[in-house]
């Protein structure tokens, strides 16, 4: 059997499972609803347009917390992977911060950007900066020796020795490890919209639980998981194929 | 281990062997059209390339230091092919290291052309045993990689890339990335890579090791063929004492811990040089038992120092 129709059958059979424990009615719907329930309600929040609008927003919320944190946790990669007890200590750092949980910053943000818009992207860019970081470091640590003994004898230096070989040749790992802080980026900004309502599927999570409307719960997390499940396996996992692919790394 | 067997004594004790040979241009000219060029008249005369005076360098070992050259001194012509023999461990690897820049040594100084080097550079090209050539880049990427540093504006280094892929015969593999070609292929490409750059002295750290020994002897006639065409000054360094005496011009025999010169073998063969040949198996015997003792005492030091730990 291929592996999609494998794929199919499972979910078919967890949907079944659902339906059956719906049927045999263990609790009441409006704790338990049905999956068609949770389809419509969907299907209502599609043509009200919340919905998409909500996705469209965390999206985009989601699009520049990571981008920055690429872009941050990157210089900061190439700046702690240097050596030096200063770089030492700021790896140590960096570890630290990788831990702690990033919508602990978000009491910080408020104060310093007020409660709007830049604190919930200041949480997600926490949530992720400090793991592209570490991914950054990581990849380019981890270098065969020969590698960069080759391109320094070949004439690479300073800037390009990181444009040309060092970045190139780490890309592999960078993009494994981005793939996690993706992820990161993604749970901080839920975290920060659940807090703070101020649109996005995160409110409309918040929003759903005022109303009670547990339909309309699960449809939001259902989006929020497919949203996740998407990017993750549709996006980065293929994009990770196709550059080991490229680099000859790939694993049969 | 007092500098016994320095070269002049190497050479004293076996001079008959090492010198005969047939006098050089005097081969079968134009049989193999680099013949004549390999017999290179008047080496001995051409001038200096490389100078290595007084080089030491030690590593951080346990609670002390690991010397692991001391006291080199060699001096290398222009043209000359060089082969660095010596059980592992003997720092054969870091000397050559030391003069593509990579280390420093701790004391000594290493010249090119009478300029003393610092750091690492274009002018000493280096091929490694593997993962050095760029697997994001195809091969005609890898090898136009040396032009693009020196600010080569892209239709000129791809002219010249393509002459070096044609030279070693990997033109039609030129847009094939790395991990698509052979062992041998690979390592083709990456001395294509290093003579692009048009380099002083061609470093070549066990270039063949990693290959089956018939892939490795036809890659030993290439690289001669492509020494005669170019011309290039080669340090090459090898455990094989096969390869060695296949190749070179002079063969430095090194000492286990601290690495030092044991002996300076100079081949006065013609090239292609055959197997059963009788200077050719002469040679091969005394640079062998060289080897050997050092091997031999190699592995009783790792002996007495495994009884101590």
């Amino acid at each position: 059997m291929p592996a999609v129709l494998r794929k199919a059958a499972f979910f078919a059979i967890l949907l079944l499972f659902w339906q059956g424990a719906c049927s045999l009615q263990f609790c009441p719907d409006y704790l338990l609803p049905a999956p068609w329930q949770v389809v419509a309600s969907l299907a209502q929040g599609w043509r009200e347009g919340t919905l998409l609008y909500g996705l469209l927003i965390s999206l985009k919320r989601m699009g520049i917390g990571f981008g920055l944190a690429v872009l941050l946790g990157g210089a900061l990669g190439l700046l702690v992977g240097r050596s030096g007890p200063l770089a030492q200590a700021g790896r140590s750092l960096l570890m630290g911060l990788q831990s702690f949980p990033s919508i602990c910053w978000f009491p910080f943000a408020i104060i310093l950007l007020g409660l709007q818009e830049g604190a919930i992207i200041f949480v997600a860019v926490m949530g992720a900066v400090f793991s592209a970081a570490i991914a950054t470091r990581d990849g380019i640590g981890n270098l065969p020796r020969n590698l960069t003994g080759a391109a320094l004898t070949l004439g690479a230096r300073g800037w390009r020795l990181y444009t040309a070989v060092k970045l190139p040749a780490a890309l592999p790992g960078i993009i494994t490890g981005l793939k996690q802080s993706w992820s990161f980026t993604w749970r901080s900004l839920m975290g920060g919209e659940l807090l703070f309502g101020n649109l996005g599927l995160g409110h409309l999570l918040m929003q759903a639980r005022d109303l009670g409307d547990m339909p309309r719960v699960l449809g939001v997390m259902l989006t929020i998981l497919l949203v996740g499940m998407i990017i993750e396996q549709g996006l980065f996992a293929r994009l990770e194929r196709a550059v080991q692919r490229r680099w000859g790394l790939e694993s049969n | 281990m007092e500098r016994v067997l320095s070269a002049e004594a190497s050479s004293a004790a076996y001079p008959a062997p090492l010198r005969t040979g047939e006098a050089p241009g005097q081969a079968a000219e134009g049989r193999r059209p680099w013949r004549s060029v390999v017999g290179r008249q008047g080496k001995a005369e051409a001038p200096e390339k490389l100078a290595l005076r007084g080089i030491v360098k030690s590593f951080p070992h346990r609670r002390g230091r690991l010397v692991a050259l001391e006291e080199i001194n060699l001096s290398v012509r222009e043209g000359e092919f060089i082969c660095l023999v010596g059980p592992s461990g003997c720092g054969k690897s870091t000397l050559l290291r030391l003069i593509a820049g990579l280390e420093k040594p701790d004391a000594g100084e290493i010249s090119i052309n009478g300029q003393a080097v610092d750091g690492p550079g274009a002018e000493r090209a280096m091929v490694f045993q593997e993962n050095a050539l760029f697997p994001w880049l195809t091969v005609l990427g890898n090898v136009e990689f040396g032009l693009a540093m020196q600010g080569m504006g892209k239709r000129v280094r791809r002219a010249r890339a393509m002459e070096y892929l044609a030279m070693v015969h990997l033109a039609p593999f030129a847009h094939h990335y790395v991990h698509e070609l052979s062992g041998g292929m690979r390592q083709l490409a990456a001395i294509a890579r290093a003579l692009a750059v048009n380099p002083a002295v061609l470093l070549m750290d066990e270039p063949f090791a990693s290959l089956d020994a018939q892939i490795r002897e036809m890659l030993n006639a290439e690289l001669l063929r492509l020494w005669a065409e170019t011309g290039k000054t080669v340090l090459f360094v090898t455990h094989s004492v096969q390869e060695a005496v296949r190749l070179a011009d002079r063969v430095v025999v090194m000492t286990y811990r601290p690495g030092r010169i044991r002996a300076i073998i100079e081949l006065d063969l013609p090239r292609p040089r055959e197997e059963g040949d009788p200077g050719v198996v002469r040679t091969r015997l005394a640079i062998g038992r060289h080897l050997r003792e050092e091997v031999t005492r190699a592995l009783q030091e790792e002996r007495n120092h495994a009884g101590r730990t």
